[in-house]
């Protein structure tokens, strides 16, 4: 485990043994997710996607590093910059882009959008839009996961679970709460706080104590701290796979400073007036990405030529994504009283109905279908 | 293909923005990812990053210009792509500036309707407060105030009974007639009629039962329910298409607010049928062929500048006369395409041959069969004809199409036995009914337009000058 | 699993025959929990003061005994953490129970029992369900002060995708608990603190009742007082002084106010023509209001007279015993306003 966040110059960086066809997959999987989110702001300002959009190009490693560390079962949770988690947790392009543009080929058939990202398959539980709000859900998945080993079925899964926040969520009440409470019962549950320096467009240390050393808000509730450099996907893995081991093993919670950072603005519509360009500039030489690109070519793993490929690879899946959610029909009206508890004699459609289902008159048929008849 | 760039939304409320700078020229290289304006939005001066690699071909949009999210402010030419074809080419679609849209002329219905209602409504009556239990502050109500206060299941138990609310004597709050009050004038009629019958005598009716509809309280206190359609008989039942609602509540609401009344005339045809079938030899090379109601449309088109009440609609406290004649053409669509009526409208009929009107109520009616009438192509019809002549139908009445004032129905024509200079002889003559709305038109000024259109009608060289 | 929690039997406690058996309000809240704990281990109990401590209120004695500190599980005073890690495990498809010792202290926790709870199933297209039971006490338990004698349903009732019960006695708290375990959706359960010691029979055997069906407690034929919770035993106790006036009064109990049992306070207030709603929640923006609107919009033609209400007064709980009092709904209140609905006054 790396104890800072600065390396040694990437292009001659260790490389573990790792099967070649693994470090392509991480590549190409960093590669999608830019190229979809490159694809998502043109979309947004195409109008075809609404509302918020947060977009995570720059962070990559981090999403693939993370979901190549653990196991699938293994639950992960996230805030609502979200997109990058979901394709490297294995949802498709398609039901990811489908859901931003309000189709009903979306992963939440158009009920969740872009902050909302659910995918139950992939044991994806959100997508969450409220700042720090994922974090007592997140303590949750994990307090069931070691419920079920220790109360239902006694099988020892032994999961362990994945939590992710913004440097921001780390001053929200909840978090505090939540990291007491993993401490005190011994909760498997790995907080990865992605530090891009900025909460929306407060630099951190503007907003946060002891921001230089943020692992010291774990220690202070007992948790496993780690510093990791979230810009570089080998060491992502390595060390997170390492450290959820542990985690794994000894049922006990974690806090990463997981040191990024957000190479675009806040959300679609942010200036980014409150840095500088040539702050960005520097940290854009360091990209993840190129980064990785160039240790996999020095290490003869990748040539010139794969990695156009995947590029291109990329670009038709992502090309195609935004076809599939092009012509995804929209949800149905009938939509918007399903998945919720309804009341059983009619709707609140928010005028001055509502009505019985039955017709005002009918409250004995009411009775019939649902009522007292039916009880002894 | 080249690329275009468009004016990006650049904040969730941005619906327009200004290119401040381009940060390229025609002719430079771009890359996916490099700023090549700044653009100005609703909220910020924001960097706009180009999405692809090539060249820049054609600017657009000049800075300082305004223009809609969405319209195309430059050409990105790609690799291979030759720069000035792509430029011309995309000359062409230059962006319009983002003027405020010319504003949409309003459908003569919904102006006027809107105006009707609102004068209908005008005189809004005083409602009084109720009286709150246990809230201070609200004004106290009189119990001499106009208003008659009712509560609603005394009135419903009133109108059940027959009984005349205005003579019940209200013991609610503020003098309101409540059920008690009801149930007590039904126990009180019921106590007479027993006392009346066992003298023997025929009942009095108690004052404040209305005759004609007390029969069941002043007979046995039992109500007859009338035999309504039962819902067990057998049938199918089909659903309303929206065309079919919008014909139910239109034509239910000019039925039932229009004060209608019809007025029929007929006319000799053989004259127009003579003209009109040598028009058609001759024009038979070109593909035109009139029809009658084209005569017809055009005939009512002419005569409304001397009636000018019939190219009118009302509106609450005046009559709106228009300006333009607009002759709407009632089109029945076939079975196969969910079946109903649209009224197809032909603009400016006053000032259109014989042969325009015929193409554009061809054009009307092939579009209404096939893909469907366009809002504009139903909008502002001044007058409205309907003709059911070419189904054999003699005669009919019409129900007007609001906001205009009359609809004339068209019957076939037919031949039949007429009296020409006291001698029987064989002609052809056709029935035509308007449909007035009376507050606009009244009998008199029917008979002088019918008689216009008889004019026209039975001497055609009058419509062809 | 799924096989134990099919086809529920819905009785009335009523129709369960066998010996009166008495037992305390939260005896019988203590009988669901622990009889659905027994049939389902994924039903687990949380809260301040569950388990060593037996409940703050003693809801939950004897249960850390049984279930072990496992399924009993005292928590630090952390609600906004505890319920949205619950939530959390409800989504994974446990079913907790979480207790707050008193609604009041819910308002910590609005961010997971609003904004997560009821949204999970929506938001997620139907992936992840929220199974999960929060209850506590609810209302003024008696010179607490204003912080803590929230009747929360005035807030949240506001929200989709919640359901709340508020029973009445013990034996509706008993069969309303169990359906609220066994159901899939958010239930919020509101008790009273000045409920948990009175006594009612609750028959011996299972039973579960189904939310939405409201209980008519006294049948009437001038005016239907509609009321939900503590509230009850107040109009019934103004039911038997106004019978004496000659004004007789039908008692519909709602049990849950979301789902709203309408059919049957519509079918009541048609026969009375008259209808008082009681809640104890201030007025405005109230369960009682949106339940007056209802009245008025399917019985307008029914009504004798606007439907009278009957709420807190509209301002902070007071500490004084007798201002309280004045400020609760109280049986003076309701007869008062049921004397003026049917032209008594």
């Amino acid at each position: 485990m790396s104890s800072t966040s600065s390396s040694a110059p990437a292009a001659s960086r260790r490389l573990p043994s790792i099967p070649p066809a693994t470090l392509i997959k991480w590549l190409r999987d960093m590669h999608l997710i830019r190229e979809f989110e490159v694809r998502c702001m043109q979309s947004y300002q195409e109008k075809k996607i609404g509302g918020f959009c947060h977009v995570y190009i720059g962070q990559e490693a981090i999403a693939v590093g993370c979901t190549q560390a653990v196991r699938h079962e293994d639950p992960i949770v996230t805030a609502y910059r979200d997109h990058g988690h979901a394709l490297a947790r294995g949802m498709t392009a398609r039901a990811c882009m489908a859901e931003m543009f309000g189709k009903i080929g979306g992963c939440a058939k158009a009920k969740g959008g872009s902050m909302h990202m659910f995918d139950k398959p992939n044991n994806l539980y959100g997508g969450h839009g409220i700042v720090g709000a994922q974090t007592p859900l997140g303590t949750g998945l994990a307090f069931a996961t070691k419920y079920e080993d220790e109360v239902i079925n006694g099988a020892k899964n032994k999961r362990v679970t994945l939590c992710f926040l913004g440097d921001g969520a780390v001053n929200q009440g909840a978090f505090y709460e939540t990291m007491n409470l993993a401490g005190l019962f011994d909760i498997p549950v790995i907080f990865i706080v992605e530090n891009n320096g900025y909460s929306m467009g407060t630099a951190i240390h503007r907003g946060t104590t002891m921001s230089h050393e943020l692992t010291i808000k774990g220690r202070a509730h007992g948790l496993k701290e780690a510093t990791m450099d979230g810009m570089d996907v080998i060491a992502v893995q390595q060390d997170m796979h390492e450290l959820a081991e542990w985690c794994r093993e000894n049922s006990r919670p974690a806090f990463v400073d997981m040191r990024c950072y957000r190479y675009k603005g806040h959300s679609m519509s942010d200036p980014r007036k409150y840095r500088t360009r040539e702050e960005e500039e520097r940290h854009e030489s360091n990209d993840p990405i190129g980064k990785f690109e160039r240790t996999l070519l020095d290490n003869g793993v990748v040539t010139d030529a794969v990695i156009k490929e995947i590029m291109a690879s990329c670009r038709e899946e992502v090309r195609d994504s935004i076809q599939f959610a092009n012509e995804s029909p929209e949800p149905p009206m009938s939509d918007l009283y399903t998945d919720v508890f309804v009341e059983p004699w009619g709707r609140y459609p928010g005028s001055s109905q509502p009505e019985f289902t039955g017709g005002a008159t009918n409250v004995c048929a009411f009775r019939a279908t649902n009522g007292k008849e039916g009880l002894v | 293909m080249p690329i275009e760039i468009t004016m990006p939304r650049l904040s969730d409320t941005m619906e327009a923005g200004t290119v401040i700078k381009w940060n390229v020229k025609e002719g430079d290289s771009v890359k996916s990812g490099s700023v090549v304006a700044d653009i100005e939005t609703d909220k910020a001066t924001m960097e706009m990053q180009c999405f692809d690699d090539g060249r820049m071909a054609a600017i657009l949009v000049e800075p300082g210009r305004q223009v809609k999210v969405g319209t195309t402010i430059a050409l990105v030419a790609l690799e291979g792509e030759d720069l000035a074809a792509v430029k011309s080419g995309g000359m062409k679609k230059s962006a319009p500036a983002a003027a405020p849209a010319p504003a949409a002329k309003a459908p003569v219905t919904a102006s006027v309707t809107a105006s009707v209602t609102a004068s209908v409504t005008a005189p809004v009556p005083v409602v009084q407060t109720e009286t709150r239990h246990g809230m201070e502050g609200f004004p106290v109500e009189s119990g001499d105030g106009p208003r008659m206060r009712v509560s609603p299941v005394a009135r419903r138990i009133a109108d059940d009974h027959g009984i005349d609310i205005n003579a019940v004597k209200g013991t609610g709050p503020g003098g309101r007639v409540i059920k008690r009050d009801v149930e007590q004038v039904i126990e009180n009629a019921a106590a007479a009629t027993t006392a009346a019958s066992s003298a023997g005598t025929t009942p009095a009716r108690p004052s404040t039962i209305v005759a004609g509809r007390a029969l069941a309280v002043s007979t046995s206190g039992v109500q007859t329910p009338s035999a309504p359609l039962s819902l067990s008989l057998p049938g199918r039942d089909v659903a309303l298409t929206s065309m079919r609602q919008t014909i139910a509540r239109r034509l239910v609401e000019s039925k039932t607010s229009i004060p209608h009344y019809q007025v029929t005339m007929k006319f000799d045809m053989d004259r127009l049928i003579e003209m009109r079938a040598s028009f058609n030899e001759k024009l038979k090379s070109s593909g035109v062929k009139l029809s009658v109601n084209d005569f017809l449309v055009r005939a009512c088109a002419l005569a409304m500048a001397e009636h000018p009440y019939f190219n009118a609609s009302f509106a609450g406290d005046h009559v709106r006369i228009h300006e333009v004649v607009n002759i709407g053409v009632a089109i029945s669509l076939p079975e196969e395409k969910g079946g109903g009526l649209v009224v197809g409208v032909i603009k400016d009929a006053d000032h259109k041959s014989l042969r325009q009107i015929s193409a554009d109520t061809k054009n009307l009616a092939e579009k209404a069969r096939t893909k469907g009438l366009s809002v504009q192509d139903m909008s502002d019809a001044t007058f409205t004809i309907s003709n059911l002549g070419m189904f054999g139908v003699e005669h009919f009445t019409a129900i007007i199409n609001p906001p205009n004032s009359a609809i004339l129905a068209c019957g076939a024509a037919v031949q039949q036995p007429v009296v020409r200079g006291g001698q029987l002889a064989v002609g052809t003559q056709m029935q035509a009914t308007l449909s007035l709305d009376h507050r606009v038109i009244d009998g008199a000024m029917a008979a002088q337009y019918l008689a216009s259109l008889k004019e026209f009608i039975e001497e055609p060289e009058t419509l062809v000058v | 699993m799924t096989a134990v929690l099919s086809n529920p039997v819905f009785r009335e406690p009523e129709s369960m025959g066998g010996a009166i058996r008495e037992i305390e309000f939260r005896d019988a809240l203590r009988e669901a929990m622990s009889e659905e704990m027994r049939r389902d281990k994924r039903v687990f109990l949380l809260g301040e003061e569950v388990a060593q401590y037996d409940g703050a209120y003693k809801v939950s004695k004897g249960m850390l005994a049984e279930f072990g500190e496992r399924r009993i599980i005292d928590t630090p005073i952390s609600e906004s953490g505890f319920a949205g890690m619950a939530i959390g495990a409800a989504s994974m498809g446990l079913r907790p129970i979480v207790e707050f010792m008193s609604w009041s202290f819910s308002l910590v926790a609005a961010d997971p029992i609003l904004n997560n709870a009821p949204k999970m199933l929506y938001m997620s297209g139907g992936q992840l369900g929220c199974p999960i039971v929060f209850r506590g006490n609810d209302g003024a338990g008696g010179q607490l002060g204003s912080t803590h004698s929230w009747a929360v349903e005035g807030l949240f009732s506001n929200v989709p995708g919640v359901k709340i019960v508020i029973p009445s006695c013990a034996a509706d708290a008993k069969g309303l608990m169990k359906t609220a375990i066994r159901d899939d959706d958010p239930v919020f359960f509101l008790e009273s603190e000045r409920l948990l010691s009175i006594k009612g029979h609750v028959p011996e055997g299972e039973y579960l009742i189904p939310f939405g069906h409201a209980a008519i407690r006294r049948t009437g034929t001038h005016c239907t007082i509609c009321a939900w919770g503590r509230p009850v035993s107040f109009c019934m106790e103004a039911a038997e002084i106004l019978a004496k006036e000659g004004i007789d009064c039908e008692v519909v109990d709602l049990r849950t106010i979301r789902p709203l049992d309408l059919p049957t306070v519509v079918a009541s207030v048609r026969k009375t023509s008259c209808a008082v709603v009681v809640d104890q929640s201030w007025s405005f923006a109230s369960p009682g209001g949106e339940l007056a609107a209802q009245i008025h919009r399917h019985c307008f033609d029914d009504l004798d007279n606007f439907v009278h209400r009957v709420h807190a007064d509209d301002v902070p709980t007071p500490y004084s015993t007798k201002l309280e009092q004045e400020y609760l709904p109280n049986v003076r209140k309701i007869c008062e306003a049921v004397r003026a609905a049917t032209y008594r006054a």
